[in-house]
């Protein structure tokens, strides 16, 4: 396990070369979330709560969409990239296990992310808009908890998507609308609160609400036990049922690209 | 001209038959291009549906406002993608012949990088939105209005180039330039999304002055739609964007031409 | 300067800034902060003159400078300082009506469309260098049989071995008919047949078109079959300039005896020679002199009085041992 840490060691720390883009990214993710304020301070013109949800609570609800946005980081295009270069043949041979390599570099850059880009923007941000402060530590700890179930499940879905690469000339077109459906699904455009109840009740049945959303309750504390238990219940058969589906690809993907002769 | 022109279609055929070598992810690319513009719009839509109006714009004139960024980058990416792209393309090497043919630089990047998927994803979502906002916002085509949409239109794609011509110079002295990309370019175009009024003045100032966005989308629209809210702007600035787009594509241009002979190739 | 130069460089600089990397954790944060800087000279007054016709191998390690010798000739960058003037132009000053009368190949980097055939990149560029649709229609003809790409000319290039494409990139880079053409390592990654077609066809050109070239590489091969002047460069000095003849004869009377010995012990104590122990072996030895100061005989004879041979054999030192001693600095020519 250690090596597979290393590996996301390796990608946090070469990621600090670049220090003009490392300033500008989190005035970048500061001005996203200046967007998002702004807009949502027009709508609400001045009234504290609507349908009992306060402005705190929505900005609040933005800046850790923000930040899970910037920790779920994924290289969608690496297999298809390694796959078209020919090289996934050379990196099969080596005595790791692929698939959680590229897992943890992914984790790394997305640690790297957390630390240096959004923490930063995260304490900015706390100085102009008000933010509701988390409800407890519990809370707190199961809230990371579920950002790295949640992780998990996205990573999947994304790793499923690439290795349609075996097969498809490119992904990116693929890539790009489940990132769409996710966005749109996980509630990164609007807050889940201001979602259509009849859309609700569908998303319930899906991964996704319970990766940008669930954080966001159990950081505002507005889930009692029972809702956690089921959140966490839920992300875990995810996982499960992805994983296979992701084995599945994976090893056909190979067969057909050794059979071929890659 | 005649022969800028054949040049252009040389590249244009060329380009097209290398993006439907692949027809069906030819197709997949611009149904993805579509989608993901259409999120923001479905954003735009769930939060109105609850709110009503943004400081009194309804979602009709919104996304009027809103396809003025769409039309505009569309053809824009149809001139302009090697400029967006222009790290890449000195990171590859691919600038380096460019440099050795005998055409200007620039007018070969403008003719040459024509990312036509992106393009019609874009320009259909453009027009779409348009035809279907145009008519209920209730504007009223006549040879005057349309000239001055049509030279809006223009106006706004300058601008536009005139930014990424401003980043690809800056390209020669620092090569990596994503960060300025996304916050100078894409984070502007974010909030032209809404209109100029509803953020603070500082950031109205950024998208006045700095990366004058608003004149893109926001004065070109009030042009058609006068929003009680223009009242707080000189009403001049409605009349403007096409003499903007000009003058900031040539002062992107002399920084060019000042910044090109400071290109230092790859591999060293 | 001499009207008959096709190319004139004299004290040609350039600098390049490079980032240190520093290490490990701190060394990643320092490297956030505070950046460091080291200055390299790519090219450090390098002065050099061609004839028009003439054909110019330029041969050194990788980070040697050549490639940024050519860059600086064909216009894609300006010198820090010195003198250039091809063909009566200043490269990066007069970029675009001088480029009209270059051909450039990059052997690592491809002018055509991936994902295109030759011939749909071929019409692409007769457009851009405005070629007469006669001299087009001539040169690609005579192109295409020259270079063997009749076979493939329609097929997209992404289906093309490497030595094929080289060959319809160095076509595309003739198209225009150049004065003169730079060859940037173009026989980099493909295989001996592949190498020898495009070694005697740019040597065929070289004479029948009277094109000035200049081709870099770090194979030796390739200047050998192709060049006669060479010139070499390392850590951005130019080492020597001349003719390949002289390189030769700068190590024609040096001789290298390889002998295996019957019976150990192997005592060599031979005036005038080095021995070494050769691959591990103690019954071989390789035994190196120069004719000026001892003959091939007497060194034979010596060997043979005190010992009895089972194999020997008399070598040349090959053109690249030569090379590698002008690198490292021990020989000097000139």
């Amino acid at each position: 396990m250690s090596r597979y840490i290393q590996f996301a060691v390796i990608r946090f720390k070469s990621k600090t070369a670049y220090r003009f883009d490392y300033f500008l990214g989190i005035l970048n993710t500061l001005l996203s979330f200046v967007v998002y304020y702004s807009i949502y301070k027009a709508l609400y013109s001045g009234q504290s709560y609507i349908d009992g949800v306060s402005f705190s609570m929505v900005t609040t609800s933005f800046l850790i969409s923000l930040g899970l946005g910037s920790a779920f980081h994924k290289n969608e295009m690496f297999l298809q990239d390694k796959i078209k270069q020919g090289t996934i043949a050379n990196e099969l041979l080596k005595p790791v296990n692929f698939k959680l390599r590229m897992l943890f570099e992914d984790a790394g850059e997305g640690a790297f992310n957390v630390v240096f880009n959004f923490l930063p923007t995260a304490v900015i941000a706390a100085l102009f808009a008000h933010l509701s402060t988390p409800s407890g530590a519990l809370d707190l700890i199961l809230c990371i908890a579920s950002v790295m179930l949640g992780y998990i499940v996205l990573w999947q879905i994304s790793f499923i998507v690439q290795s349609l690469s075996f097969w498809l000339f490119s992904v990116w077109g693929l890539v790009t609308i489940k990132n769409v459906l996710i966005n749109i699904f996980a509630g990164a455009y609007i807050p889940m609160w201001f979602m259509p109840e009849r859309i609700r009740s569908i998303l319930h049945f899906t991964p996704f609400d319970s990766i940008y959303f669930m954080p966001v309750q159990l950081y505002l504390g507005q889930l009692n036990e029972m809702q956690v238990a089921l959140g966490f219940a839920k992300q875990l058969v995810w996982i499960a049922v992805l994983y296979v589906i992701g084995e599945v690809c994976w090893r056909c993907g190979i067969k057909r690209l050794v059979v071929q002769g890659g | 001209m005649r022969d800028i022109l054949s040049l252009f279609f040389a590249y244009a055929k060329s380009g097209l038959k290398s993006r439907f070598q692949y027809k069906v992810d030819a197709i997949v690319v611009i149904f993805a291009v579509f989608l993901r513009e259409a999120g923001g719009i479905i954003a735009m839509y769930l939060a109105l549906q609850k709110f009503g109006t943004v400081n009194g714009w309804s979602i009709d004139e919104l996304l009027f406002l809103f396809s003025l960024i769409f039309i505009t980058y569309g053809i824009f990416i149809v001139f302009f993608m090697a400029l967006r792209d222009f790290p890449d393309w000195i990171k590859h090497g691919d600038f380096d012949r460019v440099m050795v043919r005998p055409r200007g630089v620039l007018t070969q990047l403008v003719l040459c990088g024509a990312d036509w998927l992106a393009a019609f994803g874009h320009g259909t979502l453009g027009l779409l939105l348009l035809l279907v906002s145009a008519n209920r916002v209730g504007i009223e085509w006549d040879v005057k209005t349309v000239l001055y949409y049509v030279m809006c239109v223009a106006g706004g794609v300058l601008i536009q180039g005139a930014v990424f011509l401003t980043f690809s110079a800056i390209t020669f002295y620092v090569l990596e330039t994503g960060s300025l990309k996304e916050i100078f370019y894409w984070n502007m175009r974010k909030f032209a999304i809404y209109p100029l009024s509803i953020y603070n003045k500082f950031i109205q100032a950024i998208l006045l002055i700095v990366v004058p966005f608003a004149f893109v989308n926001y004065f070109p629209a009030q042009f058609f739609l006068r929003k009680p809210d223009m009242a707080q702007y000189p009403g001049w600035l409605m009349y403007i964007t096409p003499a903007v787009g000009v003058a900031m594509y040539l002062l992107a241009y002399a920084f060019w031409r000042f910044s090109l002979r400071f290109y230092k190739s790859t591999g060293n | 300067m001499s009207s008959e130069n096709m190319i004139e460089v004299s004290g040609l600089c350039k600098t390049f800034k490079i980032q240190k990397r520093a290490q490990g954790f701190i060394g990643a944060l320092k490297n956030v902060f505070y950046p460091e800087h080291e200055l390299k000279k790519a090219v450090n007054d390098v002065s050099f003159s061609i004839k028009e016709g003439e054909m110019v191998g330029f041969i050194g390690p990788n980070g040697a400078g050549k490639s940024t010798t050519v860059k600086m000739l064909s216009g894609i960058l300006c010198p820090d300082s010195g003198q250039i003037t091809v063909a009566g132009y200043t490269p990066h000053k007069q970029r675009k009506e001088y480029v009209a009368n270059i051909g450039v190949v990059f052997g690592q980097k491809s002018q055509l469309s991936w994902d295109l055939s030759p011939l749909d990149s071929y019409e692409v560029i007769k457009h851009i260098y405005r070629i007469p649709d006669k001299l087009y229609k001539e040169n690609l003809e005579r192109y295409t049989e020259l270079l063997g790409l009749g076979g493939f000319i329609s097929q997209p290039v992404r289906q093309l071995s490497l030595g094929q494409r080289m060959r319809a990139d160095i076509a595309a880079a003739l198209l225009h008919s150049p004065k003169i053409v730079f060859f940037d390592e173009p026989t980099i990654g493909i295989d001996v047949v592949g190498k020898d077609k495009i070694r005697s066809f740019i040597k065929t050109l070289n004479k029948t078109d009277n094109i000035t070239m200049i081709f870099t590489t770090h194979d030796m091969q390739d200047i050998e079959q192709t060049c006669e002047r060479l010139i070499i460069i390392d850590d951005g000095k130019k080492l020597y300039d001349g003719s390949l003849d002289n390189v030769r004869k700068g190590y024609v009377s040096t001789r290298i005896i390889e002998a295996e010995f019957e019976r150990l012990p192997v005592l060599l104590n031979i005036p005038k020679t080095e021995v070494a122990e050769a691959g591990g072996d103690p019954h071989k030895r390789i035994v190196t002199f120069n004719t000026d100061e001892i003959a091939t005989g007497e060194v034979m004879a010596a060997l043979m009085d005190t010992h009895n041979i089972k194999d020997i054999s008399i070598k040349e030192p090959g053109i690249d041992a030569v090379i590698r001693d002008i690198y490292l600095g021990k020989i000097v020519i000139g």
